[in-house]
């Protein structure tokens, strides 16, 4: 019944916002917070009993286990702080008259029906609805991204709506490929992941294959994997603040379990090998492309993007690594998407501040924005790999783990890591530091900008340093196939 | 029953590669939305077979809300869109005509090779005509890639689903009733936000040309 309750809750308030008029301002922002705020609830009682029982189910067609519980749990996080901040952050930008009303009215209802969407394709059953929800998520913010109607955006719009639709119709044939073993065995019942896996040995090898190979092209669009990641950037840079929070924090993990998905059926047929081995591939082709971009980098929101590149380059390769490797890789996923989340948060606060997504123009921040730029400073470094933060133990499991299967692209991807460092190290300082423009005023734009954002760096810093022994037994779970 | 029959499914197949071709050929936009509605009736009319077939009333109505969304709402969109921009101009292509012919022969040929061969298991009695629909993915992908204009680049892009149900329904693998209307309701709001895009694209950039789109690279 929650399961049903969490994909009804941002259907209604979608329809809510919908019907909110002109002379109601706050209640779109209220509607959100509500939702996200309950959403993030009913995941935690089905978290409770993920925990208890390994799997909770509503009928046989939606179902959340412990991987899926792990990006419902960041869903419902990274919802809550955008939800939240993108009340404040819009009524902002409506002052300055960046948007009006309509715009503030439309944002709200794709938001929630974007939340819709991931959180179907998160508890679906069935490969088919998997595909016809992160679909959805093309479509619903599609919008988003061309929201301030600007050329730049308009095209970064239309990029992201055609590589994606291009990729997601190869994904398609991908997952039709899949259906294979289980129509041709006569098995007429309802196809979902478990009959998948079920009618996975009998998978002829060479279908098997190609229908992977799709399926990776396919959704890795979506993950932004290179060499398919051309659409990430614009979009990302182009999308008001708290959007590209969720895609740099949510979207790209929710499309990157439907890779997972299929990597489970496919081990199954063939062993793991054939996986790794593209996994290793996609994921090293990533991180190496990203960190050479990242250091040239001008644009402060575009830096971040490639940095999710990167990122879910680093994910990859984990998961191409296997063992203990997985384990770590999908502790990263976490981490990565905290602090991203919050990253793209603080990113919003610079624009709103700065007017300007150039590094050039951004000096001095620590005079204007001290709690930002001090949030932005802590968001880097957990980013960057350095200790005591989570990723620098994830990124050295990986390592370590890679340096025993293949030491030479390991120690590619570790000259890579200290291209990215390098990059960061010299970019962030410049923004920080430095002497203002004259003109800029001093100051947060206020605590709801702020607040959401800390609550993200919290959970970041203490999941740091402490794992609780349930959230370590899902991580174990939702691994142990890979 | 088409299926049973690999003569007549590899002619109807052949027309719907046929259609595709044309797309890459044809100059004018009004035209290339001709053949997608011809492919659509085509694929629309493989469903309604099947339905039969299987003597299903849903598959049936599947078969005939295919034909409504493909051949009839799409095509409409995109004829709006001229009418409303007068954008019944030719579309140009990043390589000529006779590159073009060349790329597909390759195409086709690929398709055709040893490399896809395995794949013929999934339709063992019909697998010219399966190897034909590998083709067309492939000639459709090609046609998003090599057209400059937007409203080409939507019709390649239903093109290529077209060309990937056509290889589910000559393969068997086609997914259950409610969830084809689940995929045609997600291709009709596409329809609808892309012919919107465009409709923008032209207000924004005057034209629906995509290399007139330099914005980002100047930003």
């Amino acid at each position: 019944m929650l399961l049903l309750l969490i994909i009804i809750i941002p259907l209604i308030s979608s329809a809510l916002s919908l019907l909110i008029q002109k002379k109601y301002l706050n209640p779109l922002g209220i509607i959100a917070a509500v939702s996200s705020f309950s959403e993030m609830l009913i995941t935690f009682f089905i978290g409770k009993d993920v925990v208890e029982f390994g799997v909770y189910s509503f009928t046989s067609y939606l179902s959340v286990d412990s991987i899926g519980l792990v990006l419902m749990a960041i869903l419902a996080i990274s919802n809550f702080a955008a939800s939240w901040y993108s009340g404040s952050y819009l009524k902002a930008e409506m002052k300055k008259e960046i948007i009006g009303f309509t715009r503030m009215k439309q944002y709200f209802t794709l938001l929630h029906l974007f939340i819709f969407a991931m959180f179907l394709a998160i508890i679906t059953t069935n490969p088919i609805i998997m595909w016809i929800s992160i679909e959805a998520t093309t479509l619903s913010t599609a919008f988003l991204i061309s929201f301030y109607n600007k050329p730049a955006s308009m095209e970064a719009a239309w990029k992201y709506l055609i590589i994606n639709s291009v990729g997601l119709l190869l994904g398609f044939f991908g997952t039709i490929l899949f259906l294979y073993p289980v129509i041709a065995s006569g098995n007429n019942e309802i196809i979902n992941w478990h009959t998948l896996m079920s009618g996975a040995s009998s998978f002829d090898p060479f279908i098997a294959k190609i229908a992977f190979i799709f399926i990776l092209i396919g959704y890795g669009t979506k993950v932004g994997l290179a060499p398919m990641h051309t659409w990430l950037p614009d979009a990302h840079s182009k999308a008001p603040a708290p959007i590209s929070a969720l895609f740099s924090g949510v979207l790209l993990n929710v499309a990157f379990l439907a890779v997972l998905r299929f990597k489970s059926v496919i081990d199954i047929s063939i062993g793991k090998s054939f996986s790794q081995e593209l996994f290793i591939f996609f994921g090293v082709l990533s991180i190496v492309i990203a960190a050479f971009i990242i250091f040239i980098q001008k644009n402060y929101k575009r830096l971040l993007a490639y940095h999710s590149i990167e990122h879910m380059g680093i994910i990859t390769l984990g998961f191409g690594f296997g063992g203990i490797a997985s384990f770590a890789a999908l502790l990263h996923l976490i981490y990565h998407s905290l602090a991203k989340s919050a990253l793209f948060l603080l990113a919003g606060n610079i624009i709103l501040k700065y007017s300007s997504t150039k590094m050039e123009n951004v000096k001095g921040m620590i005079k204007t924005l001290p709690v930002t730029s001090v949030l932005f400073f802590i968001g880097f470094l957990a980013l960057a790999g350095v200790p005591p933060f989570g990723i620098f133990v994830t990124e050295f499991t990986i390592l370590s783990t890679g340096f025993q299967i293949n030491p030479v692209i390991t120690i590619i991807v570790l000259l890579s890591l200290v291209l990215v460092v390098a990059g960061i190290i010299k970019h962030v300082s410049e923004m920080i530091f430095g002497e203002p423009a004259q003109g800029i005023s001093k100051g947060e734009a206020g605590i709801n900008t702020v607040f959401p954002i800390v609550i993200l760096i919290a959970i970041l810093i203490f999941i740091s340093f402490f794992i609780p022994a349930e959230m370590q037994s899902i991580l174990h779970f939702a691994t142990l196939n890979y | 029953m088409i299926s049973g029959s690999p003569q007549i499914l590899f002619f109807i197949v052949s027309m719907i590669l046929g259609s595709v071709i044309f797309m890459h050929l044809s100059k004018r936009i009004s035209t290339i939305i001709f053949f997608y509605f011809f492919q659509s009736v085509i694929v629309s009319g493989l469903l309604l077979d099947l339905s039969i077939e299987k003597a299903s009333l849903f598959l049936i109505l599947t078969a005939i809300a295919t034909f409504a969304i493909k051949a009839v709402i799409a095509p409409y969109f995109f004829r709006r869109l001229i009418r409303r921009h007068q954008l019944n101009f030719s579309t140009s292509t990043y390589l000529n005509g006779p590159l073009t012919l060349v790329v597909l022969t390759l195409l086709t040929a690929f398709s055709y090779s040893h490399f896809f061969k395995p794949l013929c298991i999934l339709a063992i009695e019909n697998e010219k005509a399966l190897l034909i629909s590998v083709a067309m993915i492939f000639i459709s992908l090609f046609l998003i890639i090599n057209k400059k204009g937007a409203i080409s680049q939507m019709i390649g892009i239903l093109s290529l689903e077209n060309a990937i149900v056509t290889f589910a329904y000559i393969a068997g693998l086609e997914s259950g009733p409610a969830l084809q209307i689940g995929i045609l309701f997600d291709i009709l709001v596409w329809v609808i936000i892309a012919t919107v895009f465009a409709s923008m694209l032209f207000k924004k950039f005057g034209s629906l040309d995509v290399n007139e789109m330099k914005n980002l690279k100047e930003d």
